[in-house]
């Protein structure tokens, strides 16, 4: 086995193999920076050219760009609060205020020290694993992965720091999302108000980009100034400071990257739960965090950097010994696998044993490469965190509308992202957690699809098989454990006198009532479904209604004296002495904008839209100058059609104005 | 949907197409220095994905005037959002076509409510893989022939209500008695594989034979599985001794079992919107044939494990128009199958 990995060293040390890792990690490092662009539209369009090259070649350029995208990713998400792929969501909880508070510096590059440290620890754990991979493997069958996402769905209970029934109550609506579209048993169409676009669900990404994206955009928005306004931090010393709290704190990072080899190993689960499960480990175990997480503490950077990269290397696993791929990027690398003649399976371990390894220090190399290099320019992107508003948002905000246009080719996308995007931001105003909701919505439909093959294959005894055991166990402890804390607090607090009932109702209650009023429509249309479409519906949306009620009415009847008393887990925006009617003025501008790029959009096609947005953006928020105005509408315009039109071949939607005058239909996107 | 790449001219000929005749201009004028789209109905990476790239790689060279062929995805609804378009609202020019799922000319005829097109009038260009499936157990089950399949049960993992894996087993266990139990929900083909090798399902039914043969051949030569019985329109040549679905039926089943695997005949099946003018239509037919013998494009097929038993057009068109002819009580009694 050493001598193995020794030989598939030398293999890898060859210059033009190298040369083909880095060519792929820099363009991995890109689309990762791209928010919803990600590696898997990348890596299939690659996959030709890699046709004609050595098989090792091949693997390392494939293997370099999927495994960094997930550190290009970091950037969007602490400078903007934009998770550049879905394995970047519980990144923007801390490393967005961090920005806010100007250390981007010192949050990428604690981020990229994780991410390296991570990375390569998923390499080499991944290495040293791989006699016992296939027994391991063999034990986890439909039961236990269902045991896993309930695992993860009890997270919920710390995610929702000090208000667990509102909670538990986003939860519950985000796993009614998830519920969306044809079901797997009877096909029914659940949901999907007959659009096409809801036939297989709705997808994660303009899910994610609209619940955390948006909301951060929108409140920089309001505030009209730079992300981080006051900042007094020196750049490079920040950045010092990011690589030593890293370093400091290695035993999360080892614990964090762990987790992430683990759950990326498990075929099904998903590489979007990933950050998820580290940042609630993190939550957790780590001292104080209680306090700090949510408000820009680097521990909560760290936790989920660590494990995302470290997922990479966990999610060969299932491809090279079973076949099944653990990430849709897996997917493709594994139609380069049968390319080369290369059969995954039992062989892998034994007879193509150097081609594993190859792999292996293919990821650990890409990794230390895109870590590096990132670590190296953190400076230069933190940069951007102090440039005035008008010159980075209208940017932004454009290539987070074609990203999420690129994720299913549909407008319905874009009604979806602006949807969410409203959701989102009230949310976080009224000061509801969003990470439930979005662990609700990737988990529930898991949930669903193994219980029913649990139960059809082996009526209940599945939860007896002795691992389903242990982790049901912890996860009802985890998702008791809050709740009881919350009922045993406020006793001690009324010292066993029942405090006089004082009817109060505040804003964020009437989220309550919005939820509700949405379970319960969407429950009364399961109405004539078949039993095996209707069953999850129901008893997820009745959970859902319960927790809604017990929470309006405990907040409605006993309003705890001071709200603050616990961890609001989430990003808080503070807009200092701006009066709330401005506040929810300019928010309402925000999304007009967005409105009427979509508008602008049908009429005159995405492209030419990108440019006059641009324009009248920079031009009517701050009468920037006509020269930068015109030059960076252009710029970004030259790259949307580049990326998006000549490289991804995006198939753009009709215009009208393409209808009207068909000879226009020669330009790009009308 | 917008049609970026038609050129100038090729809007006045499309305005010359609407007046005048369209002799006016040969196939050779008309796709010299075009673009022609080739629309996918799915993600980047799966199985049509890969056959549509490589034919995209090669069919150019074969189309008179040799345009240039770009594959666009447009996934959705297991590409019923791309059937939809191409029977509705994609320019019928010749200049776009697009592969879909294989079922999908039949989904109408078994009443699926989103197929909402008429698959008779669309234009079909030819199919690349004439597909054989398998039904396969797992060793150790005791199930070695078609026989045992009848008295013992075996346990087929399934990929969704309309999937193969679930509509196969379901057929053949109505039709010849055989007592698979489906466990449907698992999210993909090697999933159920996976599901096999640790035991949790016996079996797979509804395994295409050259998706066994680039993942899984070693369990096939050692004996790890058994295949039963093979589905499709004609035995493989690998398969000799395995039973044909079709030959262990006769009258009124054997007729309901060759209308519901007519599919496969449509493995890789490459369809175009109503109306394309006829003599672009048989080009394109006529090239796809060509690239299917074209020593470049199969050489690349080889390296990529894609089996290429090509089937022309015509004869797709005919196998789709004889389905629609069925008569009412055996589309009922299919309809009755599938949705129990």
């Amino acid at each position: 086995m050493i001598e193995a990995a020794v030989d598939a060293l030398g293999t890898m040390l060859d210059p033009m193999r190298l040369a083909w890792l880095a060519l792929g990690t820099v363009l991995g490092l890109i689309l990762g920076m791209l928010p919803g662009v990600g590696g898997v539209a990348g890596l299939a369009l690659l996959l030709p050219f890699t046709f004609g090259m050595d098989p090792y070649a091949a693997f390392a350029f494939l293997l370099g760009l999927g495994a960094v995208t997930s550190t290009g990713d970091t950037i969007p998400a602490v400078l903007f609060g934009v998770p550049g792929t879905a394995g970047a969501q519980a990144t923007v909880l801390d490393g967005h205020p961090m920005a806010q508070k100007g250390e981007a510096g010192r949050a990428l590059a604690a981020a990229y020290t994780a991410s390296l440290m991570g990375g390569v620890f998923g390499a080499v754990l991944l290495g040293l694993s791989i006699p016992v991979l296939r027994p391991v493997m063999l034990h986890v069958g439909s039961p236990e992965l269902l045991a896993f996402a309930i695992f993860g769905i009890s997270m919920v209970a710390s995610l929702a720091g000090s208000t667990p029934l509102r909670g538990l109550t986003a939860a519950g609506i985000g796993i009614l999302l998830s519920l969306i579209g044809s079901d797997p048993q009877s096909g029914t169409l659940r949901w999907s108000m007959d659009t096409l676009y809801l036939y297989d669900g709705l997808p994660l990404l303009p899910v994610a980009l609209g619940i955390f994206a948006l909301p951060e955009l929108a409140d920089i928005f309001i505030k009209r100034a730079a992300i981080a306004a006051n900042a007094s931090q020196d750049v490079s010393a920040g950045m010092l400071q990011g690589a030593r709290d890293t370093l400091k704190n290695w035993r999360l990072v080892l614990r964090c990257s762990t987790l992430g080899a683990a759950i990326g190993a498990i075929p099904g689960l998903g590489s979007a739960v990933v950050d998820w499960f580290a940042y609630g480990h993190a939550l957790r175990t780590v001292k104080g965090a209680r306090e700090t997480f949510g408000k820009g503490d680097v521990r909560g950077v760290i936790a989920p950097e660590s494990a995302n990269n470290a997922k990479e290397g966990g999610s060969l696993v299932p491809t090279i010994a079973f076949g099944v791929p653990g990430s849709a990027s897996m997917a493709i690398l594994l139609g380069a696998f049968l390319i080369h003649g290369l059969q995954p399976g039992p062989r892998m371990l034994t007879s193509n044993l150097d081609v594993t390894y190859a792999m292996v220090w293919s990821i650990a190399f890409a990794n230390i490469l895109g870590a590096g290099l990132c670590f190296m320019l953190s400076g230069q992107f933190a940069k951007i965190s102090r440039l005035r508003y008008t010159l980075v948002l209208p940017l932004i905000m454009c290539v987070l509308y074609v990203g999420a246009f690129q994720g299913s080719r549909d407008w319905g996308d874009l009604y979806a992202l602006l949807f969410f995007g409203v959701v989102g931001w009230i949310m976080k105003r009224l000061r509801w957690p969003r990470p439930p909701l979005i662990l609700g919505f990737v988990l529930g439909a898991i949930i669903e699809r193994y219980m029913f093959i649990s139960t059809m294959r082996y009526g209940w005894e599945w939860v007896l098989h002795p691992i389903v055991l242990v982790i049901l166990i912890l996860s009802v402890l985890g998702l008791a454990r809050p709740l009881i804390g919350d009922f045993l607090d406020r006793r001690r607090r009324s010292k066993g006198v029942r405090a006089p009932i004082h009817v109060s109702v505040m804003p964020a209650d009437l989220l309550y009532v919005v939820f509700m009023a949405f379970a319960a429509v969407l429950l009364f249309a399961t109405r004539g479904w078949s039993i095996e479409a209707a069953l999850a519906p129901r008893i997820v949306g009745s959970i859902t209604l319960a927790a809604a009620l017990v929470g309006l009415l405990s907040q409605v009847l006993h309003r705890p004296s001071a709200e603050a008393g616990g961890v609001h887990m989430d990003v808080v925006s503070d807009f200092g002495t701006l009066a709330p009617r401005s506040i929810y003025a300019r928010a309402g501008l925000f999304f007009a904008w967005l409105a009427a790029f979509m508008g602008a959009m049908a009429l005159i096609g995405l492209i030419p839209t990108a440019f006059l947005f641009v324009t009248a953006f920079m031009r009517a928020e701050r009468r920037e100058p006509w020269p930068l105005t015109l030059s960076m509408a252009g710029g970004l315009t030259l790259f949307i059609f580049v990326v998006f039109d000549k490289f991804l071949r995006l198939p753009w939607p009709p215009t009208v104005l393409g209808e009207w005058v068909p000879a226009l239909q020669v330009l790009p996107s009308i | 949907m917008a049609f970026r790449f038609t050129s100038l001219a090729a809007g006045l000929a499309a305005l010359a197409l609407a007046n005048g005749p369209a002799a006016a201009q040969s196939v050779e004028e008309f796709y010299s220095g075009k673009t022609v789209e080739l629309y996918i109905g799915y993600t980047v990476g799966g199985g049509y994905d890969t056959y549509a790239r490589l034919l995209a790689r090669h069919m150019g060279n074969h189309i008179p005037g040799n345009p240039t062929i770009v594959p666009v995805n447009l996934p959705g609804a297991g590409s019923l959002k791309l059937v939809n378009w191409l029977a509705e609202a994609a320019p019928r020019d010749g200049t776009v076509f697009g592969t879909v799922a294989r079922a999908a000319p039949f989904d109408p005829l078994f009443g699926n409510d989103a197929a909402n097109f008429d698959a008779r009038a669309l234009s079909y260009i030819g199919s690349a893989n004439n597909e054989v499936s398998v039904c396969v157990a797992w060793e150790g089950t005791g199930i070695e022939n078609v026989e045992d399949l009848k008295t013992k049960e075996l346990i087929v993992g399934g990929t969704g209500d309309t999937a193969d894996t679930v509509q196969f087993p379901k057929v053949v266990n109505a039709v010849l008695g055989t007592k698979m139990r489906i466990i449907n929900g698992y999210p993909g083909g090697n999933d159920v594989s996976l599901a096999m090798e640790r035991g949790e399902v016996t079996g797979r039914c509804g395994w295409s034979w050259s998706s066994v043969k680039s993942t899984r051949m070693d369990w096939y030569e050692q004996g790890t599985v058994k295949v039963l019985l093979q589905i499709s329109t004609a035995k493989h040549p690998d398969l000799p001794d395995v039973p044909l679905v079709t030959d262990l039926a006769d009258g009124d089943d054997q007729r309901l079992l060759r209308l519901v695997f007519a599919r496969q005949a449509l493995g890789r099946p490459y369809i175009g919107p109503p109306e394309i003018p006829e003599d672009r239509l048989t080009a394109l037919q006529d090239a796809f044939m060509a690239t299917m013998e074209d020593p470049a494009f199969l050489a690349e097929a080889e390296g990529l494990d894609l089996e290429i038993t090509p089937v022309s057009g015509p004869e797709v068109r005919q196998l789709v128009m004889d389905a629609y002819d069925t008569p009412a009580k055996t589309v009922q009694r299919i309809k009755d199958i599938l949705e129990n």
